[in-house]
């Protein structure tokens, strides 16, 4: 059954391709989680990443895999200097103003970038061989992207769990009064998660680059903003764990979906996929807001 | 307050217009620009029915925008042969207020359930999933979209063709703007006006005091959602002749309409008027000076008003005058 073959091969890719969907969320999360801010502006930051990846590779030939540090010094930098320019001034302002600066900050990095590398699409190509298993071919940079998510998250996972200050992130995250009591300094603690926040999703955005078939352009990064919204609702929103996991689930869903939706004549399969991911996310956020893995909800 | 007092504000913003018009229709070659600004301002007054009355953001406003723009353009496509005459472009606008009404009843049912970033992730999500149903299920030409240039010249003739699309176009955008103008003051002076301020400060607090919260909020959302409908239709398919997908879906419009209305002041009938004037201005003469560079000086634009001056200029001015003053710059 070559269908079947096909559907099987598509997933195995799906849940490669969901591992750093997922990682690219966690930072969304994480920002929502601590300062009950939505980063309208997300996606730009993968924007941000993908490109640094390029010019490490085109300029000095360093491997995508190795340029996640860079990536992730440079988004915790970028992270610090927003918050302390703009975010910090809006803690307690309404919802509409951390919705509206998030986004015009998002605008600001597209054309900053499109202005210094134009509005191109540019793309590199990091050949390291294909792993065969049998109902499909799988590259081994993917793999690698594949195994860096899943090693990143785990490291934060554990040092929210065994270090003071990921505790201390946490009793923030559960009642920043309560918190702030103990002698948390919240503030820093809020400086601290958007600056990992976007750190997390710079790095990713090294990641993204090895599975986008078109290239990069300073505009990419929109289609990511949408999905780390889908995944982010999925997993519960304010939990970076939750969107980890979710990450695969939307993967997974996006992949078989699109298989399926390919067997329809008359149809563009690709952006029926997305017609169906965003459906998917209205319907989550009408009967479960909380996201299906659970959560807190508010 | 006095009768008067209540729709004082309106004659500011009446002449603001009437300026407009004049300057536009008496000197050789400033109609266009006048056109231009004139778009922006009626824009910013649509989406402040929403956006500045209830407090709430729709990121997917110009879902709205591009519905109108797909009525008119298959009424001129479908019924191009009925020999309307100019019948067929009220058919046009009326099919724009339906589609856009429709989804706005269907995205508010849904979406206006939601609060704060719940709803603001929402309307992105019925923004970019409505296009992408358009282009992936081939709905109205897929992403080839609609062209009527064709249709408006068989109907019209060539040189009435002309006219609509530079000049008859824009007058519809006039008697929107102004049609808008009056639907939020009578809005503001009404029961749902207030109905809707209170909701803007504390919505469980007006919930608690009997105020049908999700009527008003999906009343506003249908009127505003309307506005936008005639706007995309006169404003986009009649001025340009066609329509693609990812021309009218663009993201770029509604980040225009909320610059505008926070500009100007959200909430207020002055506000969109003043923030259009501004930005329609800056970005005329951006785009002839700076081209493609007008998002790049907006961004940090809108975040200086939204870090600084969070209730915009009119609200800015607004708090300085007293007395008597004041009732125009509502």
């Amino acid at each position: 059954m070559p269908f079947f073959e096909q559907l099987a091969g598509n997933l195995v890719y799906g849940a490669i391709l969901g591992s750093v969907y997922g990682l690219s969320t966690m930072g969304l999360s994480l920002i929502f989680g601590v300062l009950r801010i939505v980063n309208v502006g997300h996606g730009p930051f993968i924007m941000l990443g993908a490109f640094t990846a390029f010019w490490m590779f085109t300029l000095f030939g360093i491997a995508p895999v190795a340029s996640i540090s860079v990536a992730l010094v440079l988004g915790l930098a970028l992270g610090f200097v927003i918050f302390f320019a703009v975010i910090r001034r809006l803690i307690n302002a309404p919802e509409l103003s951390t919705l509206l600066a998030t986004f015009a900050i998002g605008i600001f990095l597209e054309e900053v970038a499109k202005f210094i590398w134009g509005p191109d699409h540019r793309g590199y190509s990091w050949d390291i061989g294909n792993i065969d298993l049998g109902i499909t071919l799988i590259p081994y940079s993917k793999i690698l992207a594949f195994v860096s998510s899943i090693v990143i998250a785990y490291l934060l996972y554990m040092w929210f769990q065994k270090t003071k200050l990921g505790a201390a992130v946490r009793a923030v995250v559960e009642d920043s009064e309560g918190a702030a009591a103990c002698g948390i300094n919240v503030g820093r603690i809020y400086a601290l998660s958007f600056a990992i926040g976007i750190g997390l999703t710079v790095a990713s955005g090294v990641l993204v680059t090895l599975f986008v078939p078109v290239g990069i352009n300073p505009y990419m990064g929109h289609e990511y903003t949408l999905k780390a919204f889908v995944i982010a609702v999925l997993g519960g929103l304010a939990s970076p764990w939750g969107a980890f996991y979710a990450g695969f689930i939307f993967g997974l869903i996006e992949n078989g979906s699109y298989t399926l939706l390919g067997t329809i004549p008359g149809v563009e399969p690709f952006s029926l996929t997305r017609f169906v991911a965003f459906s998917l996310l209205l319907v989550i956020l009408l009967i479960k807001p909380t996201g299906l893995l659970g959560g807190e909800s508010k | 307050m006095t009768l008067y007092d209540k729709y004082a504000s309106l004659i500011p913003v009446l002449l603001i217009y009437a300026v407009l018009f004049a300057i536009g229709i008496s000197f050789p070659g400033m109609w266009q620009p006048v056109a231009f600004i004139m778009f922006y301002i009626t824009l910013g007054q649509a989406f402040n029915i929403f956006l500045g009355l209830t407090g709430y953001v729709d990121f997917g406003y110009v879902a709205f925008l591009a519905l109108g723009a797909y009525g008119m353009a298959i009424a001129v496509d479908s019924l191009g042969g009925a020999n309307l005459g100019y019948g067929i472009i009220l058919v046009g606008l009326i099919l724009a207020i339906l589609m856009a009404s429709i989804l706005s009843v269907a995205v508010g049912a849904v979406a206006l359930r939601l609060r704060g970033a719940y709803f603001a992730i929402a309307t992105i999500g019925v923004n970019e999933g409505f296009r992408y149903f358009v282009e992936g299920a081939r709905l109205w030409g897929g992403s080839e979209g609609i062209i009527i240039s064709g249709d408006m010249r068989n109907i019209f003739g060539r040189e009435t063709a002309n006219l609509i699309s530079t000049f008859v176009s824009d007058i519809l955008v006039f008697i929107i703007a102004i049609l808008a103008a009056i639907m939020t003051i009578l809005i503001m002076n009404r029961r749902m006006g207030y109905a809707l301020m209170a909701v803007r400060e504390d919505e469980d607090a007006a919930k608690v005091m009997g105020i049908n919260v999700t009527k008003y909020k999906v009343m506003a959302f249908i009127t505003s959602a309307s506005f936008a409908g005639l706007i995309g239709a006169s404003a986009w398919t009649l001025k340009m002749t066609y329509v693609f997908p990812s021309d009218v879906f663009l993201i770029t419009y509604t980040v225009e309409a909320i610059v505008i209305v926070m500009l100007g002041g959200a909430g207020t009938l002055l506000g969109p008027v003043i923030g259009g004037l501004i930005y329609g201005i800056l970005k005329y003469y951006l785009s002839i000076t700076l081209p493609g560079f007008q998002l790049l000086i907006l961004a940090p634009l809108l975040i200086v008003i939204v870090v600084a001056f969070p209730d915009g200029v009119v609200g800015a001015v607004r708090r300085k005058v007293t007395g008597s003053a004041r009732k125009y710059l509502r």
